[in-house]
């Protein structure tokens, strides 16, 4: 099913951080509102200057309503810039870009993994489906998100930190092959999203146990929009482009 | 008051001056939902291969100040299946299609133009892309031997009378002694600029932020220097021009034609913006009304070199 595209001004509501590191970006749009599914991005266009040049890739991190918002991190100039932008700057954007995570999964058991800036994605999902387990994994507590950014959440919410300041110390996927060795693989469905080199592992446990699953699976992007052959990932159907094509790819059909 | 955009390359009348630059309007339609491709002037198609090329590896793209460098390497799905199911799309929507064609010897540019010169129905020019700084064989590093593109140019021009467009760049060598040449050997227009080599370096890994040393720059980058050589090329030899290089605005485009572009080419442009072609056009349109410029060609290659400066008329 195609989705119309929206390319428009929109004025922020709110544009604040919500703990340690991530800042949440609110606007209303009923366009680029319209049929979102988690997984799904929006291109961002910092400024309307020639630096930084090109538009940023953001995740959905919660659509209701008109209401849109997105959750990130300041990482580099283009979000440096955007993290000063007050209530009711204007910003120009597109969307919604790419195909998301199923929703339908038939009986089996929800499990997402999200790591670091994975995990606003997969909070929208939880939110929107039912969901058996939420595996969040971060660096520490300070990047964990604030309860009320995940009351929506209707799963079991579990934290893992590299240092131990909050839930399981150590990765998120070594929580996660303890939770599949306590359930039937063969009923489990995995959706995961965060840094490559979890998201390997994630796939490879997968692999092991026999469970199917999806990735959120993106390269460095320009355009968004399947034009510029930027993004391209590796699949067994060929190169494929994570903007256009993905970023939400089967783990049957990324090739690792 | 009605602005004459019309603009007229040998046998080729276009209704305006817009295009966009190979590789970065995607294969077909990916963007026809943002910009309505009907009101362009003509396409130019991402370049053409007689093979499949699967491109270079990930990444393949990283922002630079006011630019970008990519190192996409060509990638298509080769000339069968571009004109078994690209070409019909391109047939139905009815604006005029400059394919740009690679070889990766002068066989195959031979062959692609041989190839399309059987589809005029549908495609009315070709640029010869000579100058991708991202392939092994066919681009930059192949033809540095200037042998080389003259030896592409002649076997295109043999199998073909369609109109053609040599795409070069200072990568290549000197600018206009290669214009020279290449129209020595029967082109009609030449296109300029293409990609310029660059590197940027991670500092952590202390390696490319590509997966190749370099990529080619594009962007409001190279803007300047497509503007210079556009100039010269223009002024030396007085052929059809195909600019490219930075043109994201109004201002930039404009600048473009008063040096002598006769077709603007806009590329990364779109990328940020889809509809910045459009914008342009509509930048152009209220240049002239505010100027009393009723048609295109009092502006085109109106400049004035910089010896007149005493004369200039103050606006």
């Amino acid at each position: 099913m195609a989705i119309k595209k929206y390319n428009e001004n929109v004025s922020l509501l709110e544009n604040q951080k919500v703990n340690g590191k991530y800042y949440k970006l609110v606007f209303l749009s009923p366009k680029l509102s319209k049929n979102v599914r988690p997984g799904q991005f929006l291109q961002i266009r910092i400024n309307g200057g020639n630096d930084p040049y090109l538009r940023r890739p953001f995740s959905y991190y919660r659509v209701s309503g008109e209401r849109v918002e997105i959750l990130y991190e300041v990482l580099g100039q283009g979000t440096s810039i955007l993290a000063a932008k007050k209530k009711g700057d204007t910003l120009k954007v597109m969307g919604p870009l790419g195909n998301g995570f199923t929703a339908k999964i038939g009986k089996k058991k929800r499990i997402l993994v999200a790591g670091g800036v994975g995990v606003p994605p997969l909070v929208f999902l939880s939110e929107k489906t039912p969901t058996e387990y939420l595996l969040v994994g971060t660096k520490s507590k300070a990047e964990v998100l604030p309860k009320t950014e995940l009351k929506k959440v209707r799963a079991k919410v579990l934290f893992s930190t590299e240092d131990g300041t909050i839930g399981t110390k150590g990765f998120v996927t070594t929580l996660l092959e303890k939770i599949i060795m306590k359930e039937h693989p063969g009923e489990l469905f995995i959706q995961t999203c965060g840094p490559k080199p979890m998201m390997r592992v994630v796939i490879m446990l997968a692999r092991k146990y026999g469970i199917e699953g999806e990735a959120s699976w993106d390269e460095s992007m320009a355009c968004g929009v399947g034009a510029c052959l930027g993004c391209m990932v590796k699949t067994k159907a060929g190169l494929k482009r994570a903007c256009a094509d993905g970023p939400v790819f089967s783990f049957e059909d990324l090739d690792l | 008051m009605k602005i004459d955009l019309t603009t007229r390359i040998k046998t080729l009348t276009l209704k305006n001056p817009i295009t966009v630059a190979s590789g970065t309007f995607g294969t077909t339609d990916e963007y026809a939902g943002y910009v309505d491709c009907k009101k362009l002037g003509a396409i130019i198609t991402k370049t053409i291969t007689v093979k499949p090329r699967a491109g270079n590896p990930m990444p393949r793209i990283c922002e630079t100040a006011a630019g970008m460098l990519n190192a996409i390497g060509l990638q298509n799905k080769g000339l069968e299946d571009f004109v078994e199911n690209k070409i019909p799309y391109f047939k139905k929507l009815g604006v005029p299609l400059i394919v740009s064609i690679a070889g990766e010897s002068t066989e195959e540019f031979g062959m692609l133009a041989k190839t399309f010169d059987g589809m005029k129905d549908v495609v009315r020019a070709l640029e010869v892309n000579l100058s991708c700084p991202n392939v092994e064989t066919g681009g930059v590093n192949f033809m540095k031997k200037q042998e080389r593109i003259l030896d592409a140019v002649k076997a295109v021009r043999d199998q073909t009378c369609l109109l053609l467009f040599a795409k070069i760049s200072p990568e290549l060598g000197d600018v206009l002694e290669i214009a020279g040449k290449v129209i020595g050997q029967g082109v009609e227009g030449i296109s300029l600029i293409n990609t310029l080599r660059g590197m940027a370096v991670d500092l952590r890994s202390r390696s490319s932020r590509l997966a190749k040393d370099f990529g080619g720059l594009s962007g409001p980058a190279i803007k300047p220097v497509a503007l210079r050589y556009v100039y010269q090329v223009k002024k030396e030899f007085r052929v059809p021009v195909i600019a490219s290089g930075g043109i994201g605005s109004a201002q930039d485009a404009l600048e473009f034609l008063i040096v002598g572009a006769d077709l603007l080419a806009v590329g990364t442009a779109n990328f940020v913006e889809p509809q910045a072609t459009l914008h342009i056009l509509k930048g152009i349109e209220e240049f002239c009304r505010k100027e009393k410029i009723c048609s295109l060609n009092e502006l085109r290659g109106s400049y004035r070199p910089a010896g007149e400066k005493g004369e200039r008329c103050e606006r």
